[in-house]
């Protein structure tokens, strides 16, 4: 919990209290003249995923700001955060995605963060986030420490499957660090919820510094000088090189290493029996089988085994374990020299994932662009979302590189459209996937990117920009992608009947997204009819606030969707009873429904559906005074 | 029932008056402009809002309501009013036919249009059940009325909903606000407030009284005499520059 002080406790909306000087000790804990202060969020930087659109203030990051609105109520709000995803549901559909070199996956892995800014610096006592609605997601806490660079986690944990859903103020115990801090980054794993998660706000506590004082510290720590090298001052020892230096040096090591070893006793004196095996060690092995054991590795373990010696150094710098690279989960380390060594290394580059990377200039466009020009000739996967450091060069580098690109990932590129300049798109012919989710692209663009790539399977266009018409895509793909596998569609904008109908002749269809769509049609009618009929390998289909979905149109899905798998009907008004029942009858592969907002159906029958067809029927949670809606 | 807010935020007020006509469909009134203005409170402490377009508040408003999971169904009037301290400004978008007065020295110097469609049909903002588009009357935010202007210190000013000018006549209101032209004492302001809201529902409930909307009425070829019962929603405020 926040702990309490004595002294002044203050929001950031009226931080002109009058506060003692605070003497700042480094690391014995100041006296009594201590002051805490509290701070609601201020501003949010970076995230990688929301639930509502860009302009909007439901269910977005924006709500993680300032006081909390609706905690201590507990419920599903469009006054809270929410994420897009939840679950493992993503992860079972047509859609989903392999993590790129899943050895460095063997810590906690992160789905999704968000990055929020405080008004003052302090240092960092502790941290409470208000969570309103399936509590438990947040898995990391890291705070930014602008005065050495560098982020460092605060916190961690895997994540809890038994957390009980009832609202909470999440505070867990933070590492101390003695540096100031105004930048907080949550990161959530949502593999036990079992619904969105919501997060009202959230609360930094810290002693309040003077940043000019830490900086002229930092720097005073840095210039001083260690005993060893104040020794040498003292002798004024000066390094002096004899001629022929190397070849002194290789005839030791070759000839007169053994004896001085042995000498000094660092080898045993012992004789072994002569009936043993002679040795053979790590670096007696051929490369291939070397190769094969570091491919186990992780990418900080295989650089740590280049320092271990030479052999090793050539085999763990060889491009032929640089193949996959994914720097995702070292976000916080990934830099200008980090990319520089890289670009000795992985010159057979195929699969990168460069996301989340590069946040505060960590990454200079040009050292990336060096980095794509040497490596990335032949890279078939890109992954690149959420990469701050990206301008209009770095793009038209990756245009002119990676022409062989089968998947691309560019989402959450929202704020500069045409700064951005995705022209780079129309040089591919090979794309099976594109990911542009919460991005603006030019609607004459993506469409000519679907003509001039027929291979295409899977197209992710949620939150896209409101220049862009469903239906116009839609009439594309079933002219130039007839073997598209999966769409999203979610929260985009000017889908109609006629989308739904072109889209019926993309038979290898198995998932699509049309959440928040069809606003302008009162029941898509026929089409949606004819769409099922024409799909019938579809395994996810998400209707989600098409307000006129009625009976007669989910009559359909239990004729003509055998392979139905997750189905989504939130806040489909129009849904019965008897139709329900029907559909968990019908679909028999059925494993996800969501009901939540279906005002005509109860918690009683839901509840028992869930034990009668094991199907996991989601509700919208209901506070206890209102048992049931009518 | 109450089916409008009214909603007093730093120098910004707002009413909302929900049309009524959606009881029948089985939809509480109340809801759709209660939703409107608490939406347009949030907005304001928004980094993107722009004190000198309420429209834009209003729009986006509006636009809110489609990004719900729990679906609100209704329709309704609005008129928000921001004043700008800095150059003593009040910027103001009207839909329909709530509607404000500026009363200085006994005077009305300032009012709202009303916009109405035809007789006791006001525009309005709408989003109806899925499949009644086309009998509802649906009008866009950017056909609202606006107005701006300068007010002076001490200047009243009266934000209400129909049901208020609809009962009251112009006389016993500007009588009633020269009372406290200049007035700072909030209590005063919440007494004065009631009082009007108070003689809007008596007068609603006389039958022989021939209040403003008996007037229009007869202006319409409609017989009518009385007040108009409705409900009344009354927001005050004194100018202190």
């Amino acid at each position: 919990m926040i702990s309490e002080t004595d002294t002044s406790v203050t929001s950031s909306e009226d931080l002109t209290t009058e506060e003692a000087a605070l003497e700042i000790q480094d690391s014995h804990p100041a006296p009594e003249e201590v002051i805490l202060i509290n701070q609601y969020a201020q501003k949010v930087i970076d995230f990688s995923s929301q639930y509502g659109s860009d302009t909007s203030i439901s269910y977005t990051a924006y709500n993680i700001t300032g006081r909390p609105s609706k905690f201590p109520d507990y419920g599903d709000f469009p006054e809270t955060f929410a994420m897009r995803t939840y679950g493992r549901w993503w992860d079972i559909a047509p859609s989903a995605m392999e993590e790129l070199q899943p050895t460095n996956f063997h810590d906690i892995p992160i789905h999704d963060f968000i990055v929020v800014e405080f008004e003052e610096f302090v240092i960092p006592e502790a941290i409470a986030v208000y969570e309103t609605y399936n509590p438990g997601a947040i898995v990391k806490i890291w705070a930014y420490f602008s005065t050495i660079s560098t982020w460092k986690c605060l916190w961690y944990s895997f994540p809890d499957p038994y957390v009980e859903k009832r609202p909470r103020i999440f505070s867990p115990p933070l590492k101390k660090v003695a540096l100031p801090t105004k930048i907080i980054r949550l990161e959530f794993n949502h593999i036990f919820l079992d619904y969105f998660t919501e997060i009202d706000g959230m609360v930094l506590t810290g002693r309040k510094c003077d940043v000019g004082e830490i900086c002229d510290a930092a720097a005073m720590r840095k210039s001083k000088k260690g005993p060893i090298l104040r020794k040498l001052e003292s002798v004024q020892f000066k390094l002096r090189q004899i001629e022929n230096h190397k070849d002194i040096l290789k005839d030791f090591l070759a000839n007169d290493l053994g004896n001085f070893m042995k000498e000094v006793g660092l080898v045993h004196e012992d004789e072994k029996e002569d009936n043993t095996p002679p040795q053979i060690t790590l670096k007696d092995l051929p490369c291939e089988i070397l190769f094969k054991i570091l491919s186990y590795l992780d990418l900080v373990s295989i650089f740590r085994t280049a320092q271990v010696c030479k052999k090793l150094y050539d085999v763990a710098t060889d491009p032929f374990l640089y193949q996959e690279i994914n720097l995702k989960p070292y976000w916080h380390a990934v830099c200008d020299e980090m990319l520089t060594t890289l670009t000795k290394r992985a010159t057979l580059l195929k699969k990168l994932d460069i996301s989340w990377c590069g946040l505060f200039h960590s990454i200079t466009p040009s050292v990336f662009r060096e980095f794509v020009r040497c490596c990335c000739k032949n890279l078939t996967h890109l992954r690149m979302n959420s990469c701050k450091f990206i301008n209009a060069f770095c793009m038209e580098v990756v245009g002119s590189v990676c022409v062989n690109l089968r998947e691309l990932c560019l989402r959450n590129y929202s704020k500069s459209p045409s700064v951005l300049n995705f022209h780079c798109l129309k040089n591919l012919r090979f794309l099976e996937r594109l990911d542009l989710f919460r991005t603006q692209i030019d609607s004459d663009l993506l469409l000519m990117t679907l003509r001039y790539n027929p291979g295409l399977k899977h197209l992710n266009l949620g939150i896209c920009n409101s220049t862009v018409s469903m239906d116009d895509v839609a009439v594309h793909i079933a002219r130039y992608n007839r073997s598209i596998v999966s769409i999203d569609m979610w929260k985009s904008h000017f889908l109609s009947s006629v989308g739904l109908l072109s889209l019926s002749q993309c038979h290898d269809l198995e998932e699509v997204d049309f959440g928040w769509c069809l606003r302008e049609e009162a029941s898509p009618g026929d089409s949606l009819r004819i769409l099922l009929k024409g799909c019938p390998k579809l395994k996810k289909v998400f209707l989600a606030a098409i307000r006129g979905i009625n009976d007669r149109d989910l009559e359909n899905i239990t004729e003509f969707c055998p392979n139905l798998e997750q189905l989504d009907l939130m806040g489909v008004l129009g849904i019965t009873y008897d139709m329900c029942y029907k559909i968990l009858s019908n679909c028999r592969k059925l494993k996800m429904l969501d009901l939540s907002f279906c005002d005509q159906i109860d918690e009683i029958q839901t509840a028992l559906w869930r034990d009668v067809f094991r199907v996991s029927i989601k509700r919208n949670f209901v506070p206890p005074d209102h048992p049931f809606i009518t | 029932m109450c089916n409008k807010m009214m909603k007093w935020s730093d120098a910004i007020s707002g009413v909302a008056d929900g049309v009524g006509g959606w009881r029948s469909y089985g939809i509480d009134p109340g809801e759709f402009s209660s939703f409107l203005m608490k939406t347009c409170e949030r907005l304001v402490n928004c980094a993107s809002f722009n004190p000198q377009k309420p429209v834009s508040l209003l729009a986006y408003s509006y636009c809110e309501l489609l990004e719900q999971k729990k679906p609100i169904l209704g329709s309704s009037t609005a008129c928000v009013l921001i004043l700008n301290r800095e150059n003593s400004t009040v910027y103001t978008a009207n839909i329909g036919d709530s509607g404000f007065i500026v009363v200085r020295k006994g005077e009305i110097v300032h009012r709202s249009e009303e916009q109405q469609h035809y007789f006791n049909t006001p525009f309005q903002l709408s989003l109806p059940p899925p499949g009644h588009g086309d009998n509802v009357l649906s009008d866009s935010p950017d056909s609202a009325d606006t107005l701006s202007f300068t007010v002076k210190d001490g200047d009243v000013i009266l934000v209400a909903t129909d049901g208020v000018f609809d009962n009251v006549p112009t006389k016993l209101l500007l009588d009633t606000l020269k009372e406290i032209e200049g007035e700072q004492d909030a209590v005063k302001l919440q007494m004065t407030a009631n009082t009007i809201a108070l003689m809007a529902r008596s007068l609603a409930f006389d039958s022989e009284f021939m209040s403003p909307f008996a007037i229009n009425a007869r202006k319409n070829n409609i017989n009518a005499i009385g007040g108009k019962p409705d409900d009344i929603t009354v927001v005050l405020a004194t100018v202190v520059l």
